[in-house]
């Protein structure tokens, strides 16, 4: 047991707990005179939930999952061809199974899964031994569960795959040429899937982004009351529990999507630049795991779940800010929720574990 | 690892690292902009949208009768409203809007348009008086259009229904024409007097607004007050009006069409005001449904909403012998010795114009011409006189003028004179001497509203008094619910030579103890009055008018006053299509005096038994 708590990195540990303040005090706030009063007791439970999780990987032998990481790839998108077919219909979309009263999102765990999976793919060879075809495999292999995400629909949680996509510049490196391809690549592929793929309310999510102010009361309402939460928040923030934009619930979805928003408003600019160094130092220890990890397969899969958070990170606090479309991504240990929180300490338990096997080398 | 991947990896990953903090510099980039930058706008949205100003609606004061009986109340009422500060920009959602509450869409889109112009002032009602359903409606679509609220506001409640329509009036919200008409008097959305003594007494009985500013939350709701400034209520005031004698009048008329008009003698207050039919003032209240477009307004055959004691003008008939005989007599053309003779006919300028009566009265004096209204003997003076002789008496008397009673739109009445006709018929300018003939009977082109005639009455009965016929009687002191008196609007004095009135007094006297209203003396009062009958279509014989429509059917009148020995109120009576006067009219004024003198009870009566609106009940039917 002892030895379990020696695994946990301290100075990883520390920035972990300290946004699980930051989190768990902003829900407190968010929370308040609502009926979600609870909220953050509910989430200091999950919380803890995680904590453990993280606590019982970071101390196993991280090669142990990668070596599973084929049939848990596997149960992974029988869960999303599952959920597809009885899952429970919240808001027009079909995210969810409910087990024993509680909401489960696969497509959250799902992640993680198919980033150990290509991890492990990629990572079984050297660099110079994979081939174009391998990475095509791999690019399918993230490809094709976002495609399942998709059906749910669930934009915002597909879009959190491409991270993993990283892993190929990673190994091969960057070529200028890859990047106009890649340019022209997002150019042809949002023009078609503007024209085929997308539904008519992601449609007009990217227009009222375009022009949050087409749409003061309907969709644009959200983003714009978050706009005027933050901006409103000033320098110093209006003192916890004490923006108006919150407390009177002009602010929307404030302990999920808009729970960056209340942390703005309350503890302005200050707090923001504590929240967002933590964020920092966060993606930082993550990738020193990378850099420590004794195998590649190791140092892909820190580096992809690096690449994970930086995306939560990126799209929720530059779409509450009105800097990005609203694409419904939640952010860690801000954002209340079961299964993202239990996922996102999941995989920093195995990170943990990562550095911890390095260490002990 | 391949130990040659380490180090390539290595620098990829530090790469990354500079991405990492790269991207969380951006994101403070981002957040500066917001917080620092443009904090101080953001700023001022976030306080407009939570700390609002709303109006305090004033409660406009409450209008009492003499006697201290409540004519109008007020009520609690909800209201759908929009606050101005959240009216809707986008034209489907307003189009929407009026779907869902079925309005129509072009006249609720101009109404949001000049309510986001207009400054400051109350929110835009789309639904008063909410009831029950209205109230389960007005939750159910607030789902959809969050900006609606639900407002308190006081609202009017007219305790006598019918009872005193056309006096009282009632209000409504400000009209965009009178707006026009008077900018700066009013603010949009303002509740004012539409008709009777509410928009006449206007200015008094409403208060100024309030306002009050108050932290509200996302559905608008009220979360905390930071101080308010109290309306101030409008001032309750007394009306001259006896809502006894006011009951008695509509009682008295019943189904029939025309007007009563009582007037206290010592100021000129109006005792009642009654024109039939009747309108209930709750009903203007409300939006107006169809049904009552139809039946009040649409070019109803009836004019409901015309105030007959005062927008009536009707052929005085053989009232206005009493003006013709004054005339002749100051003039001198008779005395009041001077026989006439009624043969039951008479040619002038190669006519035959007609008595009432084909057989004849024989020969009369002025009092027995005034107790039997014998038309030749006034046909004779006519024609002893230029209608202009006849039009200056009239006006010397004040009957040309309005009356000046404080009821907006009062009709003048109209006396002809030659040049009158050059104006009012330019086709045919001359005036004919014939015309003067039927003028001496109130026919012709003469028109007087019961209220100026009640008025010229009034001057008999006071030998001589022209007073301003008015319904304020005085501001109630909010504290003690003592009038205090207003004062007395002006009494002008024509005297008139007493000699001549005593002879006008006694015609007077004999038409209701032997004359044409014989039936209505009463034994206890000595009233006095003249009846009329005024053609309203032309007939060949009797056997003709007996079988033609009511419609087409004499108006009957009836003027006077009483008791005789010292005169306390004068009165006029008119019923429209009613045949005789001394049928019809006369019976009416006997209702009123034996009320007035006899029946009135010492004390005061209980409040008048309309029955009280519940805020809550569904909007009132129209009335059978």
């Amino acid at each position: 047991m002892k030895e379990r708590f020696r695994a946990l990195d301290p100075r990883l540990l520390w920035v972990v707990l300290a946004l699980i303040g930051l989190g768990t005090l902003t829900l407190f706030s968010a929370g308040r005179n609502t009926p979600q009063s609870g909220i953050w007791l509910k989430q200091s439970l999950w919380n803890l939930m995680g904590l453990g999780i993280m606590a019982a990987l970071a101390g196993a032998d991280p090669r142990r999952f990668f070596r599973k990481g084929f049939p848990a790839y596997l149960v992974g998108l029988l869960a999303l061809l599952a959920v597809l077919v009885v899952g429970r219909r919240i808001g027009g979309s079909t995210r969810w199974f409910v087990v024993l009263g509680q909401t489960f999102q696969p497509s959250e765990l799902m992640k993680w899964v198919t980033l150990l999976y290509v991890s492990q793919r990629l990572g079984s060879r050297p660099p110079d031994q994979v081939t174009r075809l391998d990475l095509l495999g791999a690019v399918g292999l993230v490809v094709f569960p976002m495609l399942l995400i998709q059906r749910q629909p669930d934009l915002g949680m597909a879009l959190s795959f491409l991270p993993i996509l990283l892993l190929i510049p990673l190994m091969k490196g960057v070529r200028a040429r890859w990047i106009a391809a890649l340019v022209v690549f997002v150019l042809l592929g949002g023009a078609a899937a503007w024209n085929f793929a997308l539904k008519p309310y992601q449609k007009q999510r990217v227009m009222i982004f375009l022009d949050p102010s087409s749409d003061l009361q309907g969709k644009g309402y959200q983003v714009n009351q978050s706009r005027i939460a933050i901006g409103s928040g000033g320098l110093i923030g209006k003192g916890f529990t004490s923006g108006s934009q919150t407390q009177l619930n002009f602010l929307p979805v404030k302990t999920t999507d808009f729970a960056f928003s209340v942390w703005a408003e309350e503890r302005g600019f200050f707090g923001v630049l504590i929240a967002l160094a933590l964020f920092g130092l966060l993606l930082d220890r993550i990738l020193a795991a990378a850099r420590v990890a004794l195998s590649a397969t190791e140092a892909y899969f820190c580096a992809g779940a690096a690449g994970i958070f930086a995306l939560h990170l990126l799209v929720n606090v530059g779409m509450v800010a009105g800097a990005l479309p609203n694409k419904g991504m939640v952010l860690p240990f801000f954002s209340a929720g079961g299964s993202s929180t239990l996922s996102f300490f999941l995989a920093l338990g195995i990170i943990m574990g990562i550095q911890h096997r390095a260490r002990l080398k | 690892m391949d130990p040659r991947q380490r180090p390539v990896l290595h620098r990829r990953i530090g790469a990354m690292r500079v991405m990492a903090w790269g991207l969380v510099a951006l994101l403070v980039l981002v957040y500066a902009w917001l917080q620092l930058v443009r904090h101080g706008e953001y700023r001022q949205i976030a306080l407009n949208q939570a700390v609002k100003v709303r109006p305090l609606a004033a409660p406009r004061g409450l209008v009492l009768d003499r006697n201290g009986h409540r004519l109008v109340d007020n009520r609690r009422a909800l209201h759908l409203v929009i606050q101005r500060e959240d009216l809707p920009t986008r034209p489907e959602v307003v189009a929407a809007l009026a779907e869902a509450l079925d309005l129509d869409p072009q006249a609720l889109a101009r109404k949001v348009q000049s309510y986001r112009q207009a400054g400051k002032g109350r929110p835009l009602v789309l639904q008063e008086n909410l009831d029950e359903s209205g109230i389960a409606l007005a939750e159910r679509v607030r789902a959809r259009f969050p900006f609606l609220g639900v407002e308190v506001a006081p609202r009017r409640v007219y305790l006598g229904d019918e009872l005193a329509g056309h006096a009282m009036g009632y209000v409504g919200e400000v009209d965009e024409e009178l707006m026009k008409a008077r900018p700066g008097a009013f603010h949009l959305g303002e509740i004012i007097g539409k008709e009777g003594f509410e928009a006449a007494g206007n200015d008094r009985l409403k208060g100024i607004d309030g306002q009050k500013r108050i932290l509200v939350d996302q559905l608008g709701t009220e979360v905390a007050n930071f101080g308010q400034i109290d309306a101030a209520p409008g001032r309750s005031l007394y009306l001259t009006l006896d809502a006894g004698l006011q009951k008695v009048a509509q009682e008295a008329m019943g189904e029939e069409a025309g007007a009563v008009v009582v007037l206290d003698l010592r100021d000129g207050g109006v005792l009642a005001l009654y024109s039939s039919p009747s309108y209930d003032p709750n009903l203007f209240l409300n939006r107006l449904s169809q049904d009552m477009v139809d039946r009040y307004l649409a070019n109803s055959r009836t004019k409901p909403m015309l105030n007959r004691a005062t927008q009536g003008v009707y052929a005085p008939g053989s009232t206005f012998k009493l003006l013709v005989g004054l005339a002749a007599l100051e003039k001198g053309v008779v005395t009041p010795q001077t026989q006439v003779y009624c043969a039951g006919r008479k040619n002038f300028y190669g006519r035959d114009f007609r008595c009432d009566k084909p057989t004849g009265h024989g020969s009369l004096s002025m009092v027995q011409a005034i107790a039997q209204s014998c038309d030749v003997y006034f046909y004779e003076l006519a024609s002893r006189m230029d209608v202009d002789d006849i039009h200056a008496t009239a006006e010397k008397y004040g009957l040309t003028e309005r009356t000046g009673i404080d009821l907006p739109q009062e009709k003048r009445t109209r006396i002809p004179s030659r040049a009158w006709k050059k104006k009012a018929v330019p086709r045919d300018p001359k005036w004919y001497a014939g015309e003067t003939i039927s003028v001496g009977i109130g026919q012709g082109a003469v028109g007087v509203t019961p209220i100026g005639l009640a008025r010229f009455y009034a001057l008999l009965a006071t030998r001589g008094k022209l007073i301003t016929p008015h319904l304020f009687l005085g501001l109630r002191d909010d504290e003690t619910s003592q009038l205090i008196p207003a004062p007395v609007p002006p009494v002008r004095d024509t005297p008139l030579d007493p000699a001549i009135w005593a002879v006008l007094d006694e015609g007077l006297y004999e038409v209701v103890r032997g004359g044409t209203a014989a039936a209505s003396a009463l034994k206890e009062i000595t009233m006095v009055g003249k009846t009329g009958t005024a053609q309203v279509a032309t007939f060949v014989d009797r056997a003709h008018y007996a079988r033609q429509a009511k419609a087409l059917k004499d108006h009957a009148l009836f003027a006077g006053y009483a008791p005789r020995e010292k005169p306390q109120i004068a009165f006029a009576v008119v019923v429209e299509n009613a045949g005789f006067g001394a049928s019809s009219a006369a019976p009416i004024a006997k209702k009123l005096v034996q009320y007035w003198f006899l029946d009135r009870p010492v004390r005061p009566l209980p409040p008048p038994r309309g029955k009280l609106v519940d805020p809550f009940a569904p909007p009132p039917e129209a009335p059978e």
